[in-house]
């Protein structure tokens, strides 16, 4: 074999060898084509396309009269990709310090040094998503944004900005348990009316599909989003700001005094049901009364007193007394078997009739007068008062409801003692709202509503639905009956438990309760102290009732615990200044819209405005027929003279003695720049009514309060 | 046009073609994968790398051109002085290189501003210089200590230099030099005992790798071969993208400039460039023109050694031959995932300056062998005719 033939098969075994590499890299692409081809697209697909959810804009909570409850607001959540790979050393190392000064002189949270010490350890760390403040506002967003390094944008700059949205309460702590939150993640905290409406709230979250391109760059596929987001709807609550802001100093006035544990007042509307106020205060850690926790909805007791209401109107219905028949109370005390049943005042009163039994609050007598009525019928009295909804929950929407507790004759713990017990409030139990929604059908002849926390649901100022008066029980008695009741309460404050009320601006009608707590959370004792909560319900005015009250003090630890002297004050700060602030609840309101006889001083406008304003106060119109939208005014002795102002196109139209919003309107529509001299109305102005406008001229105009 | 280029493109024409089919491809593959460094580094002008790239390709050209009108016979002493230069330079590389990926590699060349990858220099160097060893010892090239012992000293010496830096270079380079020996007649018993030395000698440094567990380049090989072993982790992740990229290519590819998963792949201008012709052209239009090339072109080269009357000229243009196929295909088989991730450039093809200039010297003198060759036979015909 020559020396070439040699080299050249040797050459040949190389070149085999190689070819088959070659075959193999052949074959391993069919095979990751054709074998694995599709589970390798669909991981493509998976890693290279996604579905991104955009989050809705949550619904405003209003108040009745439109305010602001809760909303939600935008912030920012600053962070930094450090290892981002157009971010050049230099810039950085260059920069870092005056970015570290930058981002101490805004925050003021750290020291420069601090900040730059941070910034270097993680970018050595090769952090992408260095969180760099979780909370900002938009005005600080625009200021980072022209930090160094951070103005050179998301990827050489590594500036990253994450909205996320915050939920907010204007009023803070007004009502703020019964507007309630919504925990984030899956704990499924859902508290008041952001949980009992999170469904309307909350919109529908829409979906674009995006494209990876690179690093962390998606691209939208289309346009648009696959799923538009649904702004959530707003919800309109019942809840009057103000008579919340009154109920609730009212309420921390008097907590404080007694140093209570927590408190709770709830004002509703009595025809309509509508919740005006509720407010729950808790003592914290601190001393400070905050509100922690929905009593007026969740928590369950002993009503004491003020079930008294409910077993009179059970034996005045079946006509087993009368108001003035007479009960022997002997000295106070009463026994059933091993129970001594006592009345708080130890001296006892003899002989008294029914109504001054419960006037002044007997426990001896109710008892006696139940007992001796039922004992042998238990069940038909329990029926009764089942009959009147009192072992049904009110069914708020609101999560938490206590469950109403009135055992019946046969169950394991009723007892020979039961009837009379219950008969004064005791061994049953009901939330503060189930006993006003009670009260409240008595106030509203026998017509039992349900508590209304929750108006209407709005769209962009749209109303979606609104909420109709839900009636729980029709009649829960008869008229007759309803009407001696309403006597009893009304005697009540004028002479019974809660006379100290009787001075008040509106007349009140209502029940004092003074109850032991037998409360699993906090036993008989607090502090080795008896613990009681002392509570007034009623309504007023008391011949033509508007609102009905419940007033809850619980567990005042100083020795006045009667519930006129705790409770009762805070209802009457309620009554006297809702009465105050309440137009319609006053006398003679209509007299006075006779005496107007002169007019008032009215501005030249819009039609529709004026007559809506001019309808409302009351004001006589007359003049012209009117067939355009403006008008011109002219006061007279006892009416207002309305005058056709005519706007016509490619004219300038008069708006002298219009307001600035009026004149501006008519002006800029017209294709005019208005500039505006002054303030009040418009005294002149510089191109003159009827002139031919010649766009985007500039008109000006003289304003003045006089 | 055509006429004037070959008047003065002299050698193997097929080489010529191979040459052209890689440039095209190579142009266009750059492109389509440059665009996300662009928008990183040049603020979105994506036409910026098409023309550094066309004028680097140019000037490889260029530089094919040149050496290839330089007589082979030069090359044998200059394999020589480029051994003595290189090795100093790979010593002052690993000691002071410019740190790319944590590896000691490049080398700036003072006062021209421009870095060098030592190990191309290194490649060039060695291989040109087994030839030149072989051809000089073919009298008693089946002697241990007069012919193996001094060829392969200097490779040892050379990929031992280039080994901490450059794990996969240093082994490609070694497997060259063993085959080219092999070629070159070298006793095949000493060549299979040396080779199981190479193999003892990179497990201990691996080994040695894994144990002191350092930050740095070992980690990197470290993860690489355990990701290639245990199939899963960070840098499986252009594993996976590049078998994407050739499923989702297929037989037809997806268009040129169509591919998606260039935006994924790092480096899909270079090291996985091979997975972005696939996607775009499929395995038809993209990945066999390629293989094929590639193999012409090995093919050429025993062509040329045939057609050789002298061994060094058949040895240098193997060897160079090899050096470019053999890188070739290691790039291809990583890209298709049969090979465990190295950081091999695909000759003429991948981005890139120092490499590129580099692989077209190698092309230049394996031309000017073919050119010398052709000439020898033209000088020769009249005689025998």
């Amino acid at each position: 074999m020559s020396l070439k033939q040699d080299i050249v098969w040797r050459v040949g075994i190389v070149y085999l060898v190689i070819f088959f590499l070659a075959l193999s890299i052949v074959g391993k692409i069919l095979y990751l084509s054709f074998v694995k081809g599709q589970e390798l697209s669909q991981k493509a697909r998976s890693l290279t396309l996604k579905d991104i959810t955009i989050d809705s804009n949550r619904g405003d909570i209003y108040s009745s009269g439109n305010r602001l409850l809760a909303s939600s607001i935008p912030y920012y959540q600053i962070r930094m990709d450090l290892k981002s790979t157009a971010m050049q050393q230099k810039v950085f190392s260059e920069k870092v310090d005056s970015l570290a000064y930058c981002l101490s002189g805004l925050f003021k949270d750290k020291t420069p040094s601090e900040y730059k010490k941070e910034l270097i350890t993680a970018r050595r760390n090769g952090e992408r998503y260095h969180l760099i403040k979780r909370r900002v506002d938009y005005n600080q967003l625009q200021e980072l944004k022209r930090f160094p390094i951070f103005r050179m944008g998301k990827y050489r700059g590594g500036f990253i900005y994450e909205q996320v949205n915050r939920r907010i309460l204007p009023h803070h702590n007004l009502a703020s348990r019964t507007i309630g939150y919504l925990t984030r993640g899956n704990s499924g905290n859902v508290v008041g009316i952001e949980g009992a409406y999170d469904h309307e709230l909350k919109g529908a979250k829409g979906i674009r599909l995006m494209q990876k391109l690179s690093g962390n760059i998606w691209m939208p596929v289309k346009d648009g989003n696959e799923v538009e987001p649904k702004d959530g709807n707003d919800v309109v609550t019942t809840i009057d700001v103000n008579i919340q802001d009154v109920a609730e100093s009212a309420l921390l006035k008097q907590l404080m005094k007694h140093d209570a544990h927590h408190g709770t007042v709830v004002l509703m509307e009595v025809q309509t049901g509508d919740i005006k106020a509720i407010v729950n205060l808790e003592k914290d850690k601190n001393g400070i009364y905050r509100e922690l926790y929905n009593y007026a909805i969740g928590e369950s007791t002993e009503p004491g007193s003020t079930f008294k209401l409910a077993s009179l109107i059970v034996a005045l219905e079946d006509g087993v007394i009368h108001l003035d028949d007479t009960i022997d109370i002997g000295n106070g005390e009463i026994k059933y078997y091993d129970k001594i049943v006592r009345d708080t005042q130890k001296e006892g009163y003899g002989k008294i009739t029914v109504k001054q039994a419960f006037e002044v609050s007997s426990n001896v007598g109710i008892s006696k007068i139940i007992n001796e009525n039922y004992k042998g019928r238990e069940h038909h009295f329990i029926d009764r008062l089942y009959s009147m909804n009192l072992n049904e929950k009110v069914g708020v929407e609101i999560k938490g409801e206590g469950t109403p507790e009135i055992k019946y004759p046969g169950d394991k713990l009723w007892s020979g003692i039961s009837l009379p017990m219950i008969s004064h409030g005791y061994e049953i139990r009901l939330t503060p709202l189930q006993i006003l929604t009670f009260y409240n059908a008595v106030a509203n002849n026998g017509k039992m509503v349900k508590p209304r926390f929750v108006r209407e649901i709005r769209y962009h100022g749209k109303v979606l639905r609104s909420f109709d008066i839900k009636v729980l029980n029709p009649s829960i008695c008869s008229g007759e009956t309803i009407e001696k009741v309403k006597q009893l309460m009304e005697g009540v404050v004028e002479n019974g438990t809660a006379r100290n009320l009787k001075n008040s601006s509106v007349s009140i009608a209502g029940k004092t309760g003074t109850v032991q707590i037998a409360n699993e959370k906090y036993g008989y004792k607090l502090e080795s102290k008896i613990s009681y909560q002392a509570s007034f319900v009623g309504y007023f005015p008391a011949d033509n009732p508007k609102y009905s009250c419940i007033v809850v003090v619980n567990s005042p630890s100083n020795s006045v615990y009667y519930g006129n002297l705790v409770a009762g004050p805070v209802f009457k700060e309620i009554a006297d200044k809702v009465y105050a602030t309440s137009l319609s609840l006053q006398d003679g309101f209509g007299d006075l819209k006779q005496r107007i006889v002169d007019p008032p001083y009215s501005k030249n406008g819009n039609y529709q405005d004026m007559m809506v304003v001019l309808k409302t106060i009351g004001i006589d119109i007359d003049g012209e027929e009117i067939i355009s939208d403006w008008i011109i005014t002219t006061k007279r002795d006892s009416f207002i003279e309305l005058k056709n102002l005519l706007v016509r196109d490619e004219f300038v139209p008069n708006v002298v003695e219009m307001s600035m919003k009026d004149a501006l309107y008519l002006l800029e529509n017209a294709g005019l720049k208005v500039v505006a001299k002054g303030r009040g109305k418009v005294k002149s102005q510089s191109i003159p009514p009827g002139a031919l406008i010649n766009r985007g001229t500039t008109i000006i105009l003289e304003m003045s309060f006089i | 046009m055509r006429e004037r280029f070959w008047k003065y493109a002299k050698g193997d024409r097929i080489i010529w073609a191979v040459i052209f089919v890689l440039s095209i491809f190579s142009i266009l593959a750059v492109y389509s994968s440059t665009g996300t460094l662009a928008y990183q580094r040049m603020g979105g002008n994506t036409t910026y790398y098409l023309i550094r790239h066309s004028v680097i390709l140019f000037v490889g050209i260029l530089i094919i051109f040149i050496t290839h009108l330089i007589p082979y016979r030069y090359y044998s002493r200059l394999s020589q002085v480029f051994l003595y230069l290189v090795i100093p330079l790979l010593i002052v590389t690993l000691l002071a290189g410019t740190s790319f990926n944590q590896a000691s590699r490049w080398l700036t060349l003072p006062g021209l501003g421009f870095t060098i990858q030592t190990s191309d220099f290194a490649k060039l160097a060695l291989i040109m210089y087994i030839a030149r060893a072989l051809s000089l010892k073919q009298q008693v090239i089946k002697s241990y200590k007069e012919a193996f012992v001094p060829i392969m000293v200097p490779v040892i010496l050379v990929c031992m230099l280039i080994l901490p830096a450059n794990l996969s270079t240093a082994l490609i380079l070694f497997g060259t030099s063993i085959i080219l020996m092999f070629i070159g007649r070298i006793s095949i018993k000493h060549l299979f005992a040396f080779a199981g030395i190479g193999v003892l000698v990179v497990s201990l440094f691996i080994g040695g790798a894994f144990l002191i567990d350092r930050e740095g380049r070992i980690s990197t090989w470290k993860n690489r071969i355990e990701d290639y072993i245990s199939g899963e982790s960070k840098e499986n992740y252009q594993v996976k993208q590049s078998k994407i990229a050739i499923a989702t290519g297929g037989l037809f590819g997806k268009k040129p400039g169509k591919s998606i998963q260039r935006n994924f792949l790092p480096n899909p201008y270079s090291d996985f460039i091979f997975a972005i012709i696939i996607e775009e052209y499929g395995l038809i239009f993209g990945g066999l023109p390629i293989l094929f090339a590639y193999l012409f072109l090995l093919y050429r080269a025993g062509v040329i050694v045939k057609k050789s009357t002298q061994t060094f000229p058949a040895f240098l243009a193997i060897g160079l031959v090899i050096t470019i196929v053999f890188q070739a295909m290691v790039n291809m088989a990583v890209a298709v995932n049969l090979f465990p991730v190295t950081g091999q450039t695909l000759p003429l093809i991948s981005m890139g300056g120092s490499s590129l200039f580099f692989t077209s010297i190698a092309f230049g003198i394996i031309l000017s062998v073919s050119r010398g060759i052709e000439k020898n036979q033209m000088d020769a015909e009249p005689v025998t005719t």
